[in-house]
């Protein structure tokens, strides 16, 4: 009878311990990766005289918090259209991103095309000849397009990444379509274009919504070609507008600048992070495996 | 692959000419030529837009960076000369290009090596079972989800050579002096502090894209697999050395070349803290070509220092390419 109660509990207090230790080995981590965050949003929200007494802890509010820094924001920079901006560039960026990486993804996986596998290979290549070779060149080509001090370059510029990762993307969701599904749809009378779209898209329509969400999360992480490319201060995306507009020499707003950039970042960060396994299993090329 | 074996031969052009010619030919070729001609030109049609967007845009610019870099390009003037290797020459005889070769090799090391331990620590942590993971594992990949510029600039505001918190809260436990004090630390004042911030901020954003790739590794291992061996009479270490290292080994490698890639070729991190400064601590190849190709309007000389990191990108690229092609598709 003692025996059989004090089995479970050594090992609930084994548990307990292990718990305790993954815990205290955590924790740093923990620290370390959220604190900025946490220092961004106490920042946007404490007054200006707060962030600038050496004496207070800073960690927590020593004057009432305040919203002033966000009405700054919006009344008295350019960040609304900024945020315009980012969102309109986001969607043609998605929108440019689909009508080619869908169709490409979809014939390199399931077409049988020849060469189909190093087409794919060369096209997810690319993704990885960095910006920063290409910048120069672009911008030749942006200002020959006549886009050169406008948001419709980052437009132009953009899919240069998203479309290689997304196509890879997507042929690693159509792979996981059973053929025979599509098979069946061509026996019961589709055309190939018919199967595709009745019966391939609404099944892989997860995988779509994932390029999208990549089309947009991606183009937040540049910043050399908005940097590059767009000059005048009404056409900048987020990312590029807060560090060149909000900082004039050495005078810094940090109130308003870390209001600027948490409104931004975190949703986008969100977003990212639920679909960060797909990122990396597109990566590592476990292409839908 | 899985399905060259339909068809032996045909390239993209003869593909098209036969979809033209499928009226004709289908009668004497029959059902299934016709078929196969009619599937390849609507798989070269879907890849089309694709393919040619990224060929306009990556592959001529590509081209073209080559042509810049041996011409006398400049922002204001459309005519370009051919000038040899001028420009590279011109860099080369620069002090400044070698100080920026040197910390872009120093950066991408001293991170890699740091990164590594973090993030190999971080992975087996988040290889146990417990509560609450999936909100810590949510938490703790936040620094790589965030947009860069948005991170940097936080990073900027801790740096604060006045009011930077992590000062404050070094001076607090009596690690450092007060402010204006010999040991106060101006972080992106300092020549060697400086470097070693940027290289900090690049570790944070990247261990846990480490961490998480090694996941992936780990996890892809077959729990049958680990069995099999311990049935054997294989101890944890041996487990370990013969069957987990060689199996996530190529996971392993791309997430590595991966990282070093985008870790070479960043500009933002060091562009938003100190642009380079003081004086040139902090200098990198990718800074260097935006200050030269963009702010001094030297496109040619701007490009001819970009293309300096496709010798340390090339081995990079040319091992993840042997790795995908021998991944089993």
């Amino acid at each position: 009878m003692s025996t059989a109660v004090a089995v479970p509990r050594t090992h609930r207090q084994k548990e307990f311990r292990r718990h305790l230790l993954i815990y205290a080995g955590m924790t740093p981590f923990l620290i370390i990766a959220v604190f900025p965050v946490y220092w961004m949003l106490i920042t946007a929200l404490k007054q200006e005289p707060d962030l600038y007494r050496i004496d207070n802890v800073p960690f927590w509010f020593n004057l009432p918090p305040t919203l002033k820094n966000f009405e700054t924001l919006f009344y008295q920079t350019n960040y609304g259209s900024w945020i315009v901006n980012t969102l309109t560039i986001s969607a043609w960026v998605a929108v440019i991103t689909l009508l080619t990486a869908v169709p490409a993804g979809y014939a390199l996986a399931r077409l049988r095309l020849p060469g189909a596998e190093n087409i794919g290979i060369a096209i997810f290549m690319t993704y990885l000849v960095p910006s920063i070779i290409l910048f120069l060149p672009l911008s030749r080509v942006v200002s020959s397009l006549g886009l050169q001090d406008s948001w419709w370059a980052l437009v132009v510029v953009y899919p240069t990444f998203t479309i290689p990762f997304c196509t890879w993307l997507m042929m690693g969701f159509f792979k996981t379509v059973p053929m025979e599904m599509e098979e069946a749809a061509r026996v019961d009378g589709c055309g190939q274009f018919g199967a595709l779209v009745r019966i391939v898209l609404p099944v892989s329509l997860p995988g779509v919504l994932t390029s999208v969400i990549f089309a947009f999360t991606l183009s937040m992480q540049d910043f050399l070609y908005g940097l590059a490319f767009v000059a005048p201060g009404d056409q900048k995306p987020v990312p590029v507008g807060v560090p060149t507009e909000l900082i004039r020499g050495d005078v810094f707003f940090w109130g308003s600048i870390m209001a600027a950039v948490l409104l931004v970042g975190l949703p986008v960060a969100i977003l990212y992070n639920s679909f960060l396994d797909r990122f990396i299993q597109g990566i590592t090329g476990g292409v839908g495996k | 692959m899985t399905g060259s074996s339909q068809t032996s031969g045909p390239d993209a052009t003869s593909a098209r000419a036969a979809a033209v010619s499928v009226g004709v030919d289908a009668r004497s070729r029959g059902w299934l030529g016709s078929q196969t001609s009619r599937r390849l030109a609507f798989g070269y049609l879907l890849l089309a837009p694709a393919s040619a967007y990224v060929l306009l845009l990556v592959g001529v610019p590509f081209l073209f960076s080559l042509y810049l870099a041996v011409s006398d390009a400049n922002v204001g003037d459309p005519v370009a000369n051919f000038v040899g290797l001028a420009n590279f020459r011109a860099a080369w005889e620069m002090e400044t290009f070698w100080i920026a070769l040197r910390n872009s090799v120093t950066f991408l090391v001293v991170a890699a090596v740091f990164k590594s331990l973090l993030g190999t620590s971080l992975a087996f942590l988040l290889l146990q079972e417990f509560k609450g993971k999936k909100l810590v594992r949510a938490l703790v990949v936040i620094p790589f989800t965030l947009p860069v510029a948005v991170s940097v600039l936080s990073w900027k505001w801790m740096y604060d050579s006045q009011f930077s918190v992590i000062n404050w809260a070094l001076h607090r436990v009596g690690l450092i002096g007060g402010y204006g004090s010999e040991s106060w630390p101006i972080w992106l004042g300092q020549p060697h502090l400086a470097l070693l911030a940027c290289i900090g901020v690049n570790v944070w954003r990247t261990f846990p894209f480490t961490a998480i790739v090694l996941l992936a590794g780990f996890t892809s291992v077959p729990t049958e697999v680990l069995d099999a061996a311990r049935v054997d009479g294989c101890s944890f270490f041996q487990r370990f050395r013969h069957v987990v290292t060689p199996m996530i080994f190529p996971i392993l490698i791309i997430g590595f070349l991966f990282d070093t890639v985008f870790t070479l070729s960043d500009l933002s991190v060091v562009y938003l803290l100190t642009a380079g400064g003081p004086g040139n601590a902090t200098q990198i190849l990718p800074v260097l070509a935006y200050q030269i190709g963009i702010q001094a309007g030297s496109l040619g000389r701007g490009a001819a220092i970009a293309l300096m990191l496709v010798p340390l990108l090339f081995p990079a690229l040319l091992v993840m390419l042997r790795n995908l092609k021998r991944r089993d598709w």
